[in-house]
Parts: structure tokens; C-alpha cells; sequence
């Protein structure tokens, strides 16, 4: 074992790669229609387990606990609840950020899973707190989760 | 006896292989899952545990592929593994299983292979560039073809085989697919097709190499007590085996595949067989290259070294001859979705013994069969002998 501290590994004999890969990933079966409504008609739906009685949002295209083919859609309302929350304030390199960003977890009533996103338009932010879905215009939505552009309290 | 308990596989499933499905990863898995547990009769609830199979995340794009494919292999609150051991994990992931029931340790567990190479853009092949040795190799510009064209040639080189006799791997397996309905590139070829199709690599040519491929394919494995409750064609894993060659794939001759006849010698110890080529009746050996089939031939003892080409040129290896191989259509018919192709092999023993293959039937009442996968840095092997 090298007792050499290294703490620049340029400063060692070495090599420079580069892990090249790009991706495409599909949206997949319950993908597809998930943002299909949210880009079409402005809907945050989710889907049914009938025999678990559970709605999954975002809806899945089966049930993880039983193994049902979920076939019931139902939307579920742009409202949720901040389950909890982060305040970031600097970036993945550690520069700060211009102005501190809100991620939360929010989960909608009555239902299983949520959707981790921003929250803005507010100073404050605290669990319990009921906030609702901001779409983008129509003509900027591409059928992706930034298709909500963040949560805001609800009114 | 090896395990505490004999293991029977009673239920497989496959999706279709094709280079784009729409499916994510999570629902290709799903669907392979759910058709094995129906084909088994079983609910989820009555899985114990839960083995998953899918070569390197940078194909799906996400790391953590076996944490991501979790639901989607129905391994909700279940005891859970994702095994990998590259091209080798079709075949391992089904051994994996076998030890969670022989141990005695589950009554079943579900094994699920996944591959969704598709996602990597503009091709999976820019994920295989980075196998290598980063200080020795990488800086050359190593590409995954350049490297089976030199085992290739040395394998050609050491018997003196003619790449027209390589090509009736090429030929006979698109011909298989033909019956397979989940199969990419089934079609009727033929050796000057091969020899006439785009040089790669020399010897290489594109129609001497599988494609890359999404899909997903699943097993049910139960303890034998489960087993005859559920079934009454079991088909049992009587042999295991798997081993790994030296991580320098420069030390090897590349002429012949040790690591699989090593593998071969575990599995076969275990299931008492003595004499391959006449105790098997069918084999599934690993095909992502036509000459790969031939090499894995020799490495599993079904003849010769150098004499797997001879058999196929006199038809042995035909579904009506005396050792039918890759009666699926292989991975040069069906697809090549890296694991699930390997189990895909698993599950085409099953239903050839359990006489559920369709227009795929090989004739004459099999009862034992062979499937091997090939894998990491051309130095692994996977062998599993299936018996009714």
C-alpha cells in the first residue's frame, strides 16, 4: 500500500477518460398517458388497485403489492400537502444559489406514493402545508414532469 | 444430494424482444413476471423471494438498476437480490434463485431478467466502451466487436474452420426465430447472405452478430414440496454451475472457453452426468455471435474441441438432428436483451421438456437439457441442467 499522500490525483501518473452515454428513455406504458393529460388536458391523475383499493399517483401501470394490472384512472386534483421539505442553497459544484430553491415531497389525499418537486411563490414553507400544482401555459407543456412548473400555497 | 432441497422451475415467461419497446425497464419486468407466476398458477403473495438479473445500469441509464426494477419484479416487502455478472447473468440470475430454495432457506422465488438497452442513445455501444481496462486498454480505443473478432479469428485459426461453416449458426438460428413469436430477426438466410453482409471487424460481419434488444424474461423456482402441489411437469434444475477465468482476458488463448468447461464440470457433477453428448438431449448454448455457439459447444463437452462446426454442416445441431441447439431461434433470431436473452435460453428448455414449444418442438421426448450464458470480459460461464 502507497503511504504517499495524494491529494491532487493530476499530481500521479494518469490518464483521462470519459464515460460517453446519452439517453433516450421512454416514458413508458402508464408514462405515456400520465403526461399525456397533464400536457393535454392540465390533469394530475392517478390509478386504482381495485383489490387493494389503493390509488397510486403518479399512476403505474400495475400494482406493486399485488400484481393487478391497473386498468381505473382517476384524477386526483392539482392540491396536495407538503409531507416535508428541503431548502437547498447552493448547487451540486457548491456555488451558492442566487436565491434559495424549495424541494419538497408532496402527497395528495387518499392516496399512495407523490410527487418530489418545487415550491415557490411563498417565503414559508412548513409540513402540513397545503399547496397546489402550477401548470406551464399549454403550448410550453413537452409531457414531463416539468410540465408543473412547482407547487404554490394553495389558496 | 446438493442443496437441502430439490429445486423445480414451474412457471417462465417472456416479452417480446424487439430494439425499441415502449415499456420502461419497470414494466417489461412486470409483464415477464406476471405471464411466469400464470403460467405457475401462482399469486405474488405466495413468492418468498426474489431474484433479479440486468447486465450494466449504464444500458437502462439509471443507476441502481436493481433498486429501480425492484416493483416491477414484484419484489415489494420481499426478501430481494439484483445479481450481475455481465453476458453471464441470464443463466446466473436462475442459480442465484436455486440457492435461495435449495438452501431451504425459501419454498420459492421469482427470477426476473431485464434489459432495456434501448434507452442508451444512439447505441448501447457506447456503454461497452468503458469494460475495459481504463490505464491499458482505453487509451487504444477499445470497441466490444474488435474484441470477439480476435477470439473469433484465433478460434478459426487453431481448427482451421471456414467462416461459410461459422455461417450456418448465423442461418440455422434466424431460421429457428422464424417459430418464435417473440423473436427481432427470425428470416431466411442464407451463408452468402452472411458472407456478403457488411465487414465489421474481419472476421466479423454484421449477420454473424445478434442485435441489441429491449425485453424481460421470468421463472418461478419452487422448493419440490410446493412444486408437485402446483404442477404435474415440474422440470427439475439438477445441475448448477458457473465459474470465472482470469480478469486479464489477455493471459488466455481465446481459442477455447476453460471457464465454461469448468462450469459445465460443476453443473454436470451434480446432475450424475457422465457422457454430455449422449445423456443431453437439447442445449441452449450462449449465441450472440454464430461462432460463440460453436465455441460454447466445445466448453459444455457436447463434442470436441474444434468439431462443434463439423456437427452443424452434417445438420446434428438442427431441431430434427441427434443435439438440437438454440431450437428459440438463440439470440441471433430472438434479440439479444443482454440478461434477459440468457434466461430467455432457460425458459425455451422449459418448455421444450415440459412439450409446450409449439412449432419449436424438437422431436423425440426430451428429457434433459443444457442453457449456458457468457459473460463479463469474454471470461464467465453459466450452466444450469433442466430435467423432467
Amino acid at each position: 500500500m502507497s503511504l504517499e499522500k495524494i491529494t491532487n490525483p493530476f499530481n500521479a501518473r494518469h490518464w483521462i477518460g470519459h464515460m460517453e452515454a446519452d439517453y433516450v428513455y421512454t416514458l413508458g406504458v402508464a408514462g405515456e398517458r400520465f403526461f399525456k393529460e397533464i400536457k393535454e388536458n392540465g390533469k394530475i391523475m392517478g390509478a386504482k388497485c381495485q383489490k387493494c383499493n389503493i390509488t397510486y399517483v403518479p399512476p403505474r401501470m400495475y400494482c406493486e403489492k399485488c400484481f393487478e394490472k391497473l386498468k381505473e384512472w382517476v384524477d386526483i386534483g392539482k392540491k396536495g400537502v407538503v409531507h416535508t421539505f428541503t431548502i437547498a442553497t447552493i448547487d451540486i459544484n457548491g456555488e451558492k444559489l442566487e436565491k434559495p430553491t424549495i424541494y419538497a415531497l408532496i402527497k395528495f389525499d387518499g392516496t399512495c406514493g407523490g410527487i418530489i418537486h418545487k415550491i415557490d411563490e411563498t417565503d414559508t414553507v412548513y409540513i402540513g402545508m397545503e399547496v397546489e400544482a402550477v401548470l406551464k401555459p399549454s403550448n410550453e407543456r413537452k409531457a414531463s414532469i416539468n410540465d408543473i412548473a412547482y407547487f404554490k400555497p394553495a389558496k | 444430494m446438493f442443496g437441502k432441497k430439490r429445486v423445480a422451475i414451474v412457471g417462465a415467461g417472456v416479452t417480446l424482444f424487439r430494439r425499441n419497446l415502449k415499456e420502461t425497464g419497470k414494466e417489461l419486468s412486470y409483464e415477464a413476471a406476471k405471464t411466469a407466476l400464470e403460467v405457475a398458477g401462482l399469486e405474488l403473495r405466495d413468492i418468498k423471494s426474489v431474484v433479479m438479473g440486468s447486465a450494466p445500469d449504464a444500458f437502462d441509464g439509471v443507476h441502481m438498476k436493481g433498486e429501480y426494477l425492484a416493483d416491477g419484479a414484484g419484489a415489494y416487502h420481499k426478501p430481494y437480490t439484483r445479481v450481475f455478472v455481465g453476458g453471464g447473468t441470464g443463466v446466473f440470475t436462475p442459480l442465484a434463485g436455486w440457492w435461495h430454495v435449495a438452501s431451504g432457506q425459501f419454498d420459492t422465488c421469482l427470477v426476473v431478467c431485464e434489459e432495456k438497452m434501448s434507452s442508451c442513445y444512439p447505441h448501447p455501444q457506447y456503454a461497452f466502451t468503458t469494460i475495459f481496462d481504463p490505464i491499458l486498454e482505453r487509451p487504444i480505443g477499445m470497441n466490444l466487436i474488435w474484441i470477439f473478432a480476435l477470439e473469433m479469428n484465433r478460434y478459426m485459426h487453431k481448427h482451421n474452420i471456414k467462416k461459410e461453416d461459422i455461417a450456418l449458426v448465423s442461418v440455422k438460428n434466424k431460421r429457428n426465430a422464424l417459430d418464435n413469436p417473440i423473436a427481432q430477426l427470425a428470416a431466411n438466410i442464407t451463408v452468402e447472405d452472411v458472407l456478403n453482409s457488411e465487414i465489421m471487424a474481419w472476421p466479423v460481419q454484421r449477420l454473424d452478430v445478434s442485435p441489441t434488444s429491449d425485453g424481460a424474461a421470468a421463472v418461478v423456482l419452487a422448493s419440490e414440496d410446493v412444486a408437485k402441489e402446483v404442477t404435474d411437469n415440474p422440470v427439475w434444475i439438477d445441475g448448477v454451475g458457473w465459474c470465472i477465468d482470469s480478469t486479464h482476458w489477455t493471459d488466455r488463448d481465446l481459442y477455447y472457453p476453460d471457464y465454461v468447461e469448468c462450469a459445465a464440470k460443476m453443473a454436470y457433477k451434480m446432475a450424475g452426468i457422465k457422457n454430455p453428448p449422449k445423456e443431453i438431449d437439447l442445449a441452449e448454448p450462449y449465441d450472440p455471435f454464430d461462432y460463440k455457439e460453436l465455441h460454447h459447444m466445445e466448453g459444455l463437452l457436447l463434442c470436441k474441441k474444434g468439431e462443434a462446426p463439423k456437427l452443424t454442416r452434417e445438420g446434428v445441431t438442427q431441431r430434427d438432428g441427434d443435439l438440437p441447439t438454440c431450437p428459440s431461434g438463440g439470440l441471433l433470431g430472438c434479440g439479444n436483451p443482454i440478461a434477459a436473452a440468457g434466461l430467455m435460453k432457460v425458459c425455451e428448455i422449459f418448455w421444450q421438456l415440459r412439450g409446450e414449444a409449439g412449432k419449436r418442438q424438437i422431436p423425440g421426448d426430451p428429457r434433459t437439457g443444457v442453457a449456458q450464458a457468457w459473460g463479463d470480459l469474454m471470461q464467465y460461464g453459466s450452466v444450469i441442467v433442466l430435467r423432467r
